[in-house]
């Protein structure tokens, strides 16, 4: 049984008056347990509408999300746990902080879970290490700290309910390369400690393309690809029409192979690329 | 959702109402309202609720929301008619059953209250709905200028309107935004008792609060950026200035408020 499904999913903004947008248009996927997943579109392409409608905050226009084959919109109580179940954390982390301490508003998920003290304790100071808050800083104010501080603390918030499916939208939007750095690490690492589903919402393929396992492009609120990473570069040249960047190293090989070299294009990451150059340069002779 | 309120809203278009002067618009539908609580009989209030509809009608703004318009008010309407109904005994009795007299005062009025009402809404949302906030506040703004002779910074007020109304739906779509944060971590606004329900709000107004005061720092700083120093010698790109349509609209009215001093005087009055 799969993890995660959508059936025939469409979602329409503000219904029937003037504004109507719709965001999401017959989406029908399957998530299988302990996949690795980037979603990559387009400004605007429906990426935060589909993963909100994964965890049951935003319900289907029309169409069904099965949750281990559940239905999460069955009942009330179905949706509440379900949340419990699929964490999300939202795109800004300004959004959600609010407790006095860093440490609290960590608790305010495991608290909400009804854990007791102690279990609560426990979960907190885990998800804190995760994503590198030092105790010192779990006794600060959230609004004290710096933009990537705020994002770990937000994040952290959401590992402290220990979901089976733990879903970021943007983690990594606007800090600089070694932020990013350091959240991607935190990602890999929780992946392997907690062997749980992850889901990576972000604008770059360059981000993802290193990292995840399998990616759905997003493309004007319609899933464009669901593919493993490879078959997804295999038809790289449709990148740029739905409005997505190439990776740079890319890029390069695109433009060798124009030059009348004859190197694969597929390729997306440093190591792949100096593996061909070389094999290139041994097949010429030069080494 | 909090989304579907229409009331204050600004639908944009181009039809002649949307392109009315905003002080003439101000003026007219205060006075329209005011004449409203003039009409005395059938004939008169009729006369009323055809210019409402023409101007509906003008603006081109659908039918479908101005039924929806009136919605939040129906339970309002619905109260004061049956108040009326049953307290009002003026007039023949229509309906005697044990303690409860139904008059045709009662009736008459019932039916009056609802017009009223209904029409004083609908016409307060057609200023809403076809004048952009800042026309509108721009408008206020030089209709109170006479009150700076008493020392009233009447410009400060007129922005501090504009900027409130710019903000209330970046507010509404930011609440939605943290309930659903929240929510995600599994806070609950829809169950427990009062105190409950109380204290599940604090999530939401914290956050609510800091970015507010954060976006209104950020905003007189940009505003400071663009050398904004209040209302002194301060010049505008858009001339309000009277046109044909606007002398043309003055003239309905008036003829029309005037109509109804006449009916009153030649129709029986019925309440
Ligand atoms: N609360 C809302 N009300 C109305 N329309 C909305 C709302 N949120 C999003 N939309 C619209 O729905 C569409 C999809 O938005 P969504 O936020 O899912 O895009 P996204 O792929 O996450 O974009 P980004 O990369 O900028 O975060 C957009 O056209 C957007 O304008
Ligand atoms: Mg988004």
């Amino acid at each position: 049984m799969s993890l995660i499904k959508t059936e025939n999913l469409s979602y329409v903004y503000s219904q029937g008056s003037p504004f109507q947008v719709t965001a999401l248009d017959n989406i029908s996927i399957t998530i299988e347990k302990g996949e690795f997943i980037g979603i990559i579109g387009h400004t605007g392409s429906g990426k935060s509408t589909l993963v909100q409608h994964l965890n049951g905050i935003l319900k289907p226009t029309s169409g069904k999300v099965f949750f281990e084959g559940t239905d999460i919109f069955k009942d009330r109580q179905t949706t509440k746990n379900v949340r419990f179940k699929v964490g999300l954390c939202f795109q800004y982390p300004e959004y959600q902080l609010f407790e006095n301490t860093v440490y609290d508003d960590i608790a305010f998920g495991p608290k909400n879970m009804g854990l007791s003290k102690d279990e609560i304790d426990e979960y907190v100071l885990e998800a804190a290490s995760f994503v590198g808050i030092k105790k010192e800083l779990l006794k600060k104010s959230p609004f004290e700290l710096s933009g990537g501080e705020k994002r770990r603390a937000a994040i952290a918030g959401v590992i402290a309910m220990k979901p089976e499916v733990l879903i970021l939208d943007e983690p990594t939007a606007g800090l600089d390369p070694k932020g990013r750095k350091r959240i991607e690490r935190m990602i890999a690492d929780y992946r392997q400690a907690t062997e749980s589903t992850v889901i990576i919402v972000s604008h770059s393929m360059e981000d993802i393309a290193r990292t995840v396992g399998k990616v759905l492009v997003m493309n004007h609120g319609k899933a464009e690809m669901f593919a493993g990473v490879d078959e997804v570069f295999s038809k790289i040249e449709r990148l740029p029409e739905i409005g997505l960047d190439v990776p740079s190293i890319t890029r390069i090989m695109l433009r060798l192979r124009s030059l009348g070299y004859d190197v694969r294009t597929d390729i997306y990451t440093v190591e792949q690329a100096k593996d061909e150059l070389l094999f290139l340069l041994k097949e010429r002779g030069v080494l | 959702m909090i989304k579907d309120i229409t009331i204050g809203q600004y639908f944009p278009g181009n039809s002649v109402i949307h392109r009315l002067d905003p002080r003439l618009k101000i003026v007219l539908i205060f006075a329209y309202i005011v004449a409203i609580f003039f009409c005395k009989n059938f004939q008169s209030i009729g006369l009323m609720l055809l210019l409402l509809f023409v101007t509906v009608l003008l603006s081109r703004i659908s039918l479908k929301l101005i039924g929806k318009s009136l919605k939040p008010i129906l339970i309002i309407i619905l109260i004061t008619s049956l108040l009326q109904i049953i307290y009002n005994k003026n007039g023949e009795v229509l309906l005697e059953y044990w303690k409860i007299k139904i008059t045709t005062g009662g009736v008459y009025t019932a039916v009056f209250t609802t017009i009223r009402i209904a029409a004083l809404v609908l016409a307060s949302s057609m200023l809403t709905y076809t004048t952009s906030p800042t026309m509108l506040t721009d408008a206020i703004e030089r209709l109170f200028s006479p009150l700076k002779i008493f020392n009233i910074n009447v410009h400060s007020i007129a922005m501090m309107m504009t900027i409130a109304l710019r903000f209330i739906p970046t507010l509404i779509e930011e609440v939605d935004k943290i309930m659903s944060a929240q929510k995600s971590r599994g806070a609950d606004f829809e169950s427990g008792n009062l105190a409950k329900r109380g204290k599940a709000l604090i999530p939401i107004f914290i956050p609510l609060f800091i970015n507010s005061f954060r976006r209104a720092y950020e905003l007189a700083f940009a505003m400071e950026c663009r050398c904004y120093r209040g209302g002194e010698g301060r010049t505008r790109l858009r001339q309000m200035k009277m046109a044909l349509r606007d002398y043309l609209a003055f003239l309905i009215t008036t003829a029309s408020i005037a109509g109804i001093f006449v009916l009153n005087h030649f129709f029986a009055a019925v309440i």
